[in-house]
């Protein structure tokens, strides 16, 4: 006979939409509605990215690591143009620098704005999720019109940017401020005050500043724990050393605090780059930079709009990086999900998971896929074979 | 704490015009700065290749057909580029720039992916040059 009290049920969500329309695997023990136990298996967006770096030339991987993620793409970017030039020695301008900390914002807002939406969907709260995505919309528009590009921005160059903002473009942005800072108030006055939509999130999935730094938190999720942590403080980089930006905390850890925590972020950024508008550096905005870079190794660190991202890149001196492992932040904070999972009720198992803004694709990086016409499988052995005659050929 | 916090934005938004558009019977501008298709100005590229060398998709192939005279053909993969400005920064002779009005680029066909730009005899000179069974589309 079955001892009926060792009888464990697991519940597995996943791969496919987890919640979020992203890959992941979890499971989820269960004593009734109460979780007791979890797991999670990431790792089905695996794209070989950073392998895929060693055969591309320094200009071309800025264009491939951008592409680890489409939310966060220009941030990817930069993390990885600060190190270049760190490596090889020269810095972009300070007109350059002010135009990536723009971009940088736009993007932190379009991203704290699409969470925003993704989050109050998981709760069931569909309304604030449509009218959130509409308003992001004039964000968008911003950085097409900016950028060229709506989602993979190509803003950088090593060695600066691709365009200058002129005076229209500048009043372009300004306005799409305006009206989203008077979106953003009332969304921070709906978070708050929304009696079914407060049953979601307050009190749900609190995590303490102590368990945040043991568990080692990055961006919004630690700083609603009240960890102050943010790269933008910590380490200025780019044009951040001249246009520092606040700090901004909340203490509860709960999903509440997630919600104002990025919401006041906006607040910030709307701030900082209207300061940044009304005094532009004047000047360049490239720098020259040789085909080949130095020889040497470094790291960057940077604040994606979900923690700190870092790049680590070496150099052998030839015109293509040696090796660059990248860390996403993602990483970091999916290890609160099994954490913090437990104890509560499986229904409020997607919002925790929603609360850390994951992103799948950061976690797990690109692909290549051949661009021949023969299509075909190969076998193992072939594929063996393939990776030993790869090494061989390398100098 | 109150019930229905959005209630006001959605009886407001009855009365609103519609966020979406309806595309394709209504269309917005594109922003100059849009990049859509890439144009190549055949007089002034060099032949450098510094375009093809940075493209990270693979989409150009430039073509010295008569080194003497200085002949090119470039060769574009619509559908690999990803439209990244990085060709047009890269060339010296400012021979590249990118259409910001041709961005409707879907097509069934496949061949029409890839464009072959230059003089007409250039082109033929290198479909004669091409090894046999390189289809040729210009
Ligand atoms: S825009 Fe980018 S992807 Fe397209 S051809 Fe130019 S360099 Fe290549
Ligand atoms: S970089 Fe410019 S000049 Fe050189 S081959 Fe390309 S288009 Fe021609």
């Amino acid at each position: 006979m079955i001892d009926e009290k060792r009888e464990k049920f697991i519940i597995p969500i996943g791969p496919q939409h987890p919640a979020l329309k992203e890959p992941g695997h979890f499971e989820f023990t269960v004593d009734g509605e109460i979780v007791t136990a979890a797991s999670v298996r990431l790792g089905y967006a695996h794209r070989g990215i950073e392998k895929a770096t060693e055969s591309r030339n320094w200009t071309q991987n800025m264009y491939l690591l951008e592409r680890i993620c489409g939310i966060c793409s220009h941030i990817h970017a930069l993390a990885y143009c600060l190190g270049v030039e760190k490596l090889a020695g020269v810095s972009a301008p300070p007109r350059a620098q002010a135009i990536r900390v723009i971009v940088a914002e736009l993007e932190r807002i379009h991203s704290h704005l699409m969470w925003l939406g993704v989050a109050a969907h998981e709760a069931g709260f569909d309304t604030l999720f449509m009218y959130s995505w509409r308003d992001r919309e004039a964000l968008m528009d911003v950085l097409e019109s900016l950028t060229g590009n709506r989602v993979n921005y190509s803003a950088n160059l090593i060695g600066g940017v691709k365009f200058d903002i002129s005076t229209d473009q500048r009043d372009t942005i300004l306005r799409a401020l305006e009206t989203l800072e008077e979106r953003s108030k009332h969304y921070l006055s709906i978070v708050t005050s929304d009696m079914v939509f407060l049953r979601r999130t307050r009190g749900i999935g609190t995590t303490s500043a102590a368990q945040a730094e043991k568990i080692g938190l990055v961006g919004p999720t630690a700083r609603a724990s009240g960890v102050a942590r943010d790269v933008r403080v910590d380490a200025p980089y780019a044009a951040y050393v001249d246009f520092p930006v606040k700090l901004v905390l909340h203490t509860v850890g709960d999903l509440e605090s997630r919600f104002v925590v990025r919401i006041n972020e906006l607040f910030e950024s709307y701030r900082l780059i209207r300061e940044i508008l009304d005094h532009m550096p004047e000047g360049e905005i490239t720098a020259r930079i040789p085909r080949r870079i130095k020889e040497g190794e470094t790291i960057s660190r940077v604040e994606a709009p979900r923690g700190e991202l870092f790049y680590f890149i070496k150099s052998n001196g030839s015109d293509m990086p040696e090796r660059i492992k990248v860390r996403t932040p993602t990483m970091c904070n999916m290890a609160s999900v099994p954490v913090l999972g437990i104890g509560q009720q499986l229904a409020d198992i997607p919002m925790i998971l929603a609360g850390i803004d994951p992103c799948f694709s950061c976690n797990d990086r690109t692909t290549v896929i051949h661009q021949g016409e023969d299509g075909d499988v190969w076998t193992w052995e072939r594929l063996r074979q393939h990776g030993i005659d790869f090494y061989r050929g390398q100098p | 704490m109150r019930m229905g916090a959005m209630f006001t934005d959605v009886i407001r938004a009855l009365f609103q015009r519609p966020a979406t558009r309806q595309y394709p019977f209504e269309r917005t501008a594109s922003p100059d700065r849009l990049r859509g298709k890439l144009n190549w100005d055949a007089e002034k590229c060099t032949g450098c290749s510094l375009c093809v060398k940075d493209c990270p998709a693979q989409a150009l192939e430039v073509f010295m057909v008569d080194k003497a005279n200085k002949r090119v053909v470039l060769r574009y993969h619509l559908d690999r580029c990803t439209y990244c400005a990085q060709c047009v920064v890269s060339c010296r002779q400012s021979a590249l720039t990118m259409a910001h009005d041709e961005w409707e680029l879907a097509d069934t066909d496949k061949k029409l992916f890839t464009i072959t730009c230059g003089d007409d005899a250039d082109v033929q000179r290198l479909a004669d040059l091409a090894p046999k069974g390189v289809n040729e589309q210009t």
